[in-house]
């Protein structure tokens, strides 16, 4: 991996850094599948609304539960609202509060594993246990009550879906840390009298790169998951405000209509999102896997 | 003359990086009798395992092979696989060099022995049982009725070896194939798996074909040697004749990079092993050889017998040369050492496994009542055996592991020191460990590994470049490397870097733990040379821990014998050698090579 980097790299020229990053994309099919997806997703989340102006929000009575036509690309809602521009309003909305999820979530889990790894084994045991009592109730279940006790908005989301889901990626980062603090290069910075944090930051952290790049993208795809579930739930983003799940929701209760224009493309978007986060997950897995 | 293996013109190609397959065997052909030992003697790259696997025909799918292997009427090179399958096992044993990893752990050693026997004896599982039993019997385990039903975890790294031995013994085969059985082994559990195999093959009418690096291994017991240099034979013939006089001057190189008691000065063998890719036309030990000539180059140079060998040499080495490296046994003990490291009362514990409140259950001690003193410039020797409590003295001293008793460096002990000054005070003791690629982060550039002391010591990054530049020149590197990751470097690259990054700090004390235990013979000769200039230019004291006698005797002024966590011995070196008082120091130096072994 690092000599065709370091090939890419050595030519300098932006071409050459490209094609070099293209050629290493392609080796490596998961990967380039993976991150194919993730630009498409990132595309009609963040970009495509602002290319099709079409206000979501706006009620065409007439049109009415239309399938897709030229004036509606995707049918219309039982209210006549433009499909597309919901699709699309949804898609930002999952995002802006999915993806700050995850970060949230990466960063507590990986703070909370570092910490317990680190600590003396009394305290490891405490916060490990502690850790086993969160894991052992459902996360939807908790994350149910929790958004039933407060205003839904945006930034509570993110601070419940946040929370809710980092637990797996601390015990993974706690087992990281307790494995490498031992090998040898770890001791030999200690010798050289770094603390504790130097080791971490330093050693430690690139050390299990893999593990963090890897599960940080699967938490991504968890995250995306689940606001859509709490939305097909009602509980997620707010009306008026729709998201993905809130829209499979909303399609649900007219489903004896079978309009299957309203089902098919928030629920594929949620399925592409997992898919995208899986793949590059994997691809990275399957590049680094024997990288120790 | 009773040929077993003939081996005619071997060559082996392997696919390399991509870029098809590259030569990695030559034109190799040696031939095995019966009831003979043939040590096959060379250093990583040599291509030595490539011969025995294929001879075994393990090799991967891809490889191409040459040449003709001849097991009585069989040409094992042109055999199809159900024929070749036939063959493993039962006509050839072979013996791997980690017994851990070639045993199955969720089997009883009976059922593992057994099944070889039944694949291709058939059998009752009651007669596969008696043969296995007669089997552990015959390699020397103790009680062996007793051990049958037992695991390989329940027998210790020699006895497994022994297992390994009696799995490949159990068709009567008539070729042994042992690739590296001693390596990692304590020389005195290493010596008996030798006996073992030397008086198997007599018994048993067997012939032997010994893999192995290091040629003091097979001194004794092996009945003709082949040395391979670079994936081609450069010297052959009877064991007698060749370490009496060796002809070609890589032979004499191997021989006096071998550590061994009395030895004033090792044998470096400068330059590195070529590529497969990049071997030299002629003579591959041209560019490192000293009596290098220029029509060395032209062509691979012809075998020319004379004494009882052959070498494929155009200059081979007169038999008046004899090794020149042979000076009296009896070094003169530096003496006056200014008191630097003082330990008293040195003891360890390792905690049991504790439950959820209970106090975790002492163990007997790893080490105890280890007292020594240590002068400046000094190099102390710890020697002992596995589980002897020889690394752990040495992390103990480095304050990696909580102990009893006291360190002192500099009149100033350890016990006392917290935080920032404990950590200052503990960076005057470096460390070099065994396994060089697990003391780097395989992720951070080379010069950033030197760097790391200079930076954590709060240096200023302006000078850091030049530094790193001065200490890989120190160690024998080129400055280029900074650049580079750990991942692609030898073992001794990576062993030198370690050392650089150890000097960077600027250390009174360097804890050597069993540093060259994974390197080539030549290489550890380089690299016990280089510990030693450093050692002399810097006022540096070492406590260099190894289980390998020789290599504690070249480097230690002390030698302090550990045996069950005790020092059982201490003293001057040359003083231990010549008048060992305890019985395990006296078995210890029995065991390691002796330069009047070979100057006969």
């Amino acid at each position: 991996m690092s000599e065709q980097i370091a090939v890419a790299g050595a030519a300098g020229l932006p071409t050459a850094r490209l094609a070099g990053f293209l050629g290493w994309v392609s080796k490596r099919s998961t990967l380039a599948a993976g991150l194919a997806l993730t630009f498409i997703i990132l595309f009609i989340g963040f970009i495509a609304p602002f290319l099709y102006p079409a206000d979501p929000y706006a009620i065409h009575p007439a049109h009415a539960l239309e399938a897709p036509s030229w004036a509606f690309p995707f049918g219309t809602d039982e209210l006549g609202r433009d499909n597309l521009a919901l699709v699309l309003s949804g898609g930002l909305a999952t995002l802006i509060v999915a993806l700050p999820a995850a970060v949230l979530a990466f960063f507590v889990g990986l703070a909370y594993g570092l910490l317990s790894g680190l600590a003396p084994a009394w305290a490891d045991r405490l916060l490990m246990r502690l850790l086993d009592a969160i894991l052992a109730l459902p996360s939807l279940i908790i994350l149910i009550f929790f958004a039933s006790l407060v205003t839904l908005n945006n930034t509570s989301l993110i601070l419940l879906l946040g929370f809710i889901s980092w637990p797996g990626l601390a015990r993974l980062v706690r087992n990281e840390t307790l494995a490498q603090r031992g090998r040898d290069f770890v001791l030999a910075a200690e010798q050289l009298g770094g603390s504790r944090f130097y080791v971490a930051r330093v050693h430690l952290l690139r050390a299990m790169a893999p593990v963090l790049v890897v599960n940080g993208t699967f938490m991504v795809g968890d995250s995306i998951f689940a606001l859509s579930a709490l939305s097909f739930l009602g509980l997620g983003v707010q009306p008026p405000q729709v998201s993905w799940g809130s829209l499979l929701e909303s399609a649900l209760d007219i489903i004896a209509l079978d309009p299957w224009w309203l089902i098919v493309p928030p629920g594929l978007l949620v399925f592409g999102s997992l898919l995208a986060a899986s793949l590059t997950g994997q691809g990275l897995l399957q590049r680094w896997g024997s990288g120790r | 003359m009773n040929p077993v293996l003939n081996i005619d013109g071997l060559s082996v190609s392997l696919p390399r990086g991509g870029r098809g397959n590259t030569a990695v065997l030559d034109a190799l052909s040696l031939t095995i009798n019966a009831g003979e030992m043939l040590g096959l003697v060379g250093e990583s790259g040599s291509g030595k395992t490539i011969a025995a696997l294929s001879v075994m025909r393990l090799l991967p799918k891809n490889a191409k092979i040459t040449g003709d292997i001849w097991l009585g009427e069989d040409n094992l090179a042109r055999l199809d696989e159900p024929a070749m399958r036939r063959v493993r096992g039962s006509k050839v044993g072979m013996v791997f060099q980690n017994p851990l990893a070639a045993l199955n752990p969720s089997r009883t050693v009976a059922s593992q022995i057994g099944e070889a026997w039944r694949v291709h004896q058939g059998g009752s599982a009651r007669a596969a049982r008696a043969r296995a039993l007669e089997l552990l019997g015959e390699v020397g385990i103790p009680e062996p009725a007793k051990r049958l039903d037992d695991y390989p975890h329940q027998f210790s790294g020699g006895m497994r070896q022994r297992v390994m031995i009696a799995m490949a013994l159990a068709c009567s085969p008539k070729l042994l194939i042992a690739d590296e059985p001693t390596t990692g082994l304590d020389p005195l559990i290493a010596r008996q798996i030798m006996a073992l195999i030397a008086r198997l093959r007599r018994e048993l009418d067997m012939a032997v074909l010994f893999v192995t690096h290091d040629l003091s291994v097979i001194e004794e017991h092996a009945d003709s040697v082949h040395v391979l240099y670079a994936g081609r034979s450069v010297e052959w013939g009877g064991s007698a004749a060749f370490f009496a006089h060796p002809k070609h001057p890589y032979s004499e190189a191997l021989l006096g990079a071998v550590p061994r008691i009395g030895q004033a000065r090792l044998q470096n063998i400068p330059g590195n092993l070529p590529e497969p890719e990049s071997r030299p036309p002629g003579c591959r030990f041209a560019p490192r050889c000293g009596y290098h000539q220029p029509n060395c180059d032209a062509a691979y140079p012809p075998a020319i017998a004379s004494g009882g060998t052959a070498a494929a040499c155009l200059y081979p080495l007169p038999a008046s040369q004899r090794i020149t490296y042979a000076e009296p046994l009896t070094k003169p003990a530096r003496r006056n050492f200014a008191p630097q490291l003082e330990v008293r009362d040195l003891a360890v514990r390792y905690a049991g496994q504790g439950s959820w409140f209970g106090a975790a259950a002492k163990l007997p001690p790893s080490l105890a009542e280890a007292s020594f003193a240590l002068g400046r410039g000094e190099c102390l020797g710890v020697v002992g055996e596995s589980g002897s409590g020889k690394s752990t003295l040495g992390r103990a001293v480095l304050q990696m592991i909580p102990y009893e008793g006291s360190v002192m460096l500099d009149g100033e002990d350890f016990t006392g020191l917290k935080g920032a000054a404990r950590r200052e005070k503990r960076r005057r003791i470096q460390v070099v460990f065994q396994d060089p690629r697990e003391s780097m982060n395989p992720r951070i550039k080379i010069g950033d590994i030197i760097a790391e002391p200079l930076r954590l010591a709060g240096a200023p990054r302006s000078a850091e470049r030049e530094t790193v530049t001065k200490l890989l020149d120190r160690v024998g590197l080129n400055p280029e490397m900074a650049a580079r990751l750990p991942g692609g470097v030898s073992g001794g690259q990576a062993q030198r870097i370690a050392i650089a990054r150890a000097l960077a700090a600027e250390p009174e004390l360097i804890v050597l733990d069993e540093p060259t235990s994974s390197l080539d013979v030549s290489t550890q000769a380089m690299l016990l040379n280089l510990l030693k200039d450093l050692a002399s230019q810097a006022g540096l004291s070492y406590i260099l821990i190894s289980h390998d006698f020789a290599v504690v005797s070249y480097m230690a002024d002390r030698i302090a014998v550990l045996n069950a966590g005790r020092i059982v011995e201490m003293n001057d070196t040359a003083k231990l050698i010549e008048a060992p008082q305890h019985k395990y120091t006296a078995a210890l130096i029995g065991a390691a090579p002796q330069l009047h072994r070979i100057s006969r």
